[in-house]
């Protein structure tokens, strides 16, 4: 089994070629867990806890501050910590066509598939916010008006993303851009 | 690769303003054509605006010019919604992914320039404005906005104004030492604006033409004065004008009132596109502006092979030779003599003649030159720390200085808590694109 991997601090690449024949390649892009996030959002949930209760118990506040401050940490912790995806994976079947995958922490995997002569190409774009701009890589699907991302949640750096694009660029047959680029 | 990377004297410019296209305007065009001038120098151009509509990201333009197109409302006047601190993070990591030297920012009165600007000094880059128009100082909008002014410029590395009239008018307003402000005019594309090959006779009809919005500031009141009056003086002169606004039903009045309907053709609004075809079928152009820092639209007029006759207010004096312009007061007497004086002055005029001395006078290929040279001079200015930059922002006034200072003070430990939560290096570089010099052809080719 041929393995290729990039990492970085946040997302490890990895390039399965478990099936040299080329009937299947799979591109994964793993989260690293990072344990900061989850102190931050428990210490600040008990904190706005903590202080609630100070104040009903020595300032004699109303008993529903402690409850409107529970149910607020309840919100932040599920906003904060909703869902969190372990693993994106792209497995190109060139015959068939493209499975875009997420792995959930729960052990969930939530699959979309595309077929291949669906795929009018395989694009880099830049995406920008109001506050960040960062890479996608995303399909231009035929007769439909939106285009299907192929890493949903995750957004890894452009190296990684690069080999992934081509990989899509050459199952799904398409030249190469006759514009040049850089790298 | 591009030419950028291995010359240190390209530079890697980012054009701020809340006005580009598909806006339309003298801001927009002059912002386009200065940077496909710089492209085809060589250097890098980027630039940042607001979203338009469904108009959001990253575009592309002629020549590789990359737009940004960042998803801030606008809120009055196309100006984006003034928050400060807002921007700090998308523009820090424009500046960053694209590798930017030199930020240049466009037009006194665009929120978007200011804050751009002010987060682009604190992080330290070389800053360059430019000041498209004349304002007051007498109303209440004008004295906020000068004090707004003051701020940003307090800081900014060079300046660059587009007549002498307009040097005068932004120094006096914002107090910056007029050895930081350079004078570079406009130009105008003559290749678009050429004369008619074969053009209404004079001694049938003279046609005067008017293109410029209707509104006050464009002096519409002296016209409803001047075309009456003229048309009685001159029974062979037929008026056209074209472009729509508030003052527009005025216009419509006087011709009512003095039955003028088959010698003054109101066109409305003009494409900017269309707006050779309308100069063309006439002799003379009359520009009644009340202000105006410097006028693109005599410069149309003048490539055109039209004789112009103008009020003679704020940079205009400055725009063309004299035997190009008839000037005169901004008062209907005054203008309706200039008309006679121009008509008289008409058998003289060679439209092509005209046309060939403007194409040696004014060009966007001399004017990107000359911009260079600033940005070279910013470049060559030294960095300052904060702390000597905040003396610079205490003299703008006695409260108004600390309020600058504390906000600049604000935005740089804004900026340092960013760097740690998102530091740079985490902001990928993005890769140059250099089209081939075929590439458009290629792709018409294939559509057809």
């Amino acid at each position: 089994m041929v393995e290729f991997s990039i990492s970085n601090a946040r997302y490890t690449y990895v390039h399965d070629q478990k099936y040299p024949s080329e009937n299947a390649d799979m591109h994964h892009i793993i989260l690293r867990r990072s344990g900061s996030k989850y102190i931050f959002v428990y210490a600040s949930a008990l904190l706005v806890l903590a202080c609630a209760i100070y104040l009903y118990f020595l300032e004699e506040k109303s008993i529903s501050l402690v409850y409107y401050s529970l149910l607020f940490d309840i919100f932040l912790v599920k906003l904060l910590l909703r869902k969190p995806v372990n693993k994106e994976s792209v497995v190109i079947m060139p015959a068939f066509g493209v499975q875009l995958e997420t792995h959930y922490m729960s052990g969930k995997v939530v699959r979309c598939f595309v077929p291949i002569d669906k795929i009018l190409k395989p694009v880099l774009l830049e995406c920008v916010t109001p506050v960040t701009c960062y890479w996608t890589l995303s399909l231009i699907v035929r007769e439909e008006s939106e285009m299907v991302l192929v890493f949903k949640n995750l957004r890894p750096p452009i190296k990684m993303l690069v080999h992934v694009w081509k990989a899509l660029c050459a199952a799904t047959d398409n030249k190469e851009e006759t514009c040049t680029h850089a790298k | 690769m591009g030419a950028n990377d291995d010359d240190p004297r390209k530079h890697r410019i980012l054009m701020v303003s809340d006005f580009f296209y598909p806006n339309f305007g003298g801001v927009e065009n002059h912002i386009y054509y200065l940077s496909q001038c710089l492209l085809n120098l060589g250097h890098k151009v980027v630039v940042a605006t607001h979203a338009y509509g469904n108009r959001s990201g990253v575009r592309y333009m002629t020549g590789g010019l990359k737009v940004y197109y960042v998803p801030w409302r606008p809120f009055v006047m196309q100006n984006t919604f003034p928050t400060i601190y807002g921007l700090l993070p998308i523009i820090r990591t424009i500046l960053i992914r694209e590798r930017i030297t030199v930020v240049h920012g466009h037009q006194a009165f665009s929120t978007f320039c200011h804050e751009a600007l002010m987060h682009a000094r604190t992080m330290g880059y070389k800053v360059v404005f430019t000041d498209h128009s004349l304002y007051g100082f007498a109303d209440v909008g004008s004295i906020h906005m000068n004090k707004v002014l003051q701020f940003t410029l307090a800081d900014v590395t060079q300046a660059i104004c587009v007549s002498h009239t307009s040097k005068e008018n932004t120094v006096l307003r914002s107090g910056l030492p007029p050895e930081k402000v350079f004078v570079i005019p406009n130009a105008v594309d003559t290749s678009m604006f050429t004369p008619a090959v074969d053009r209404p006779k004079r001694s049938e009809q003279i046609v005067i033409v008017v293109i410029s919005r209707l509104v006050y500031r464009k002096g519409v009141d002296l016209l409803v004065e001047v075309i009456p009056e003229v048309c009685r003086i001159h029974p062979n002169v037929r008026f056209i004008v074209g472009g729509d606004g508030a003052k527009r039903v005025r216009l419509e009045e006087m011709r009512e009132k003095h039955s003028l309907q088959d010698r003054v053709e109101m066109l409305g609004a003009v494409p900017h596109a269309q707006v050779r075809s309308v100069l063309i079928r006439g002799h003379i152009f009359l520009n009644s502006s009340l202000t105006e820092a410097f006028c693109i639209a005599i410069l149309e007029a003048a490539s055109c092979g039209l004789l112009t006759v103008s009020t003679r207010v704020g940079g205009v004096p400055e725009v063309l030779p004299d035997d190009m312009v008839v000037l005169a007061e901004p008062d209907p007497s005054d203008m309706v003599y200039a008309i006679k004086k121009a008509i008289y002055m008409l058998p003289k005029i060679d439209p092509q003649d005209m046309h060939n001395r403007m194409r040696e006078l004014y060009d966007w290929n001399d004017v990107a030159k000359r911009t260079e040279i600033v940005y070279d001079r910013a470049l060559k200015c030294s960095n300052q720390k904060l702390l000597e930059r905040l003396s610079r922002y205490l003299c703008c006034g006695a409260w108004a200085g600390k309020l600058f200072c504390l906000v600049m003070i604000v935005g740089y430990l804004f900026w340092q808590l960013l760097e740690l939560w998102q530091p740079a290096d985490d902001i990928e570089e993005v890769p140059d694109f250099t089209l081939p010099q075929n590439c458009d052809e290629e792709i018409l080719e294939n559509t057809q």
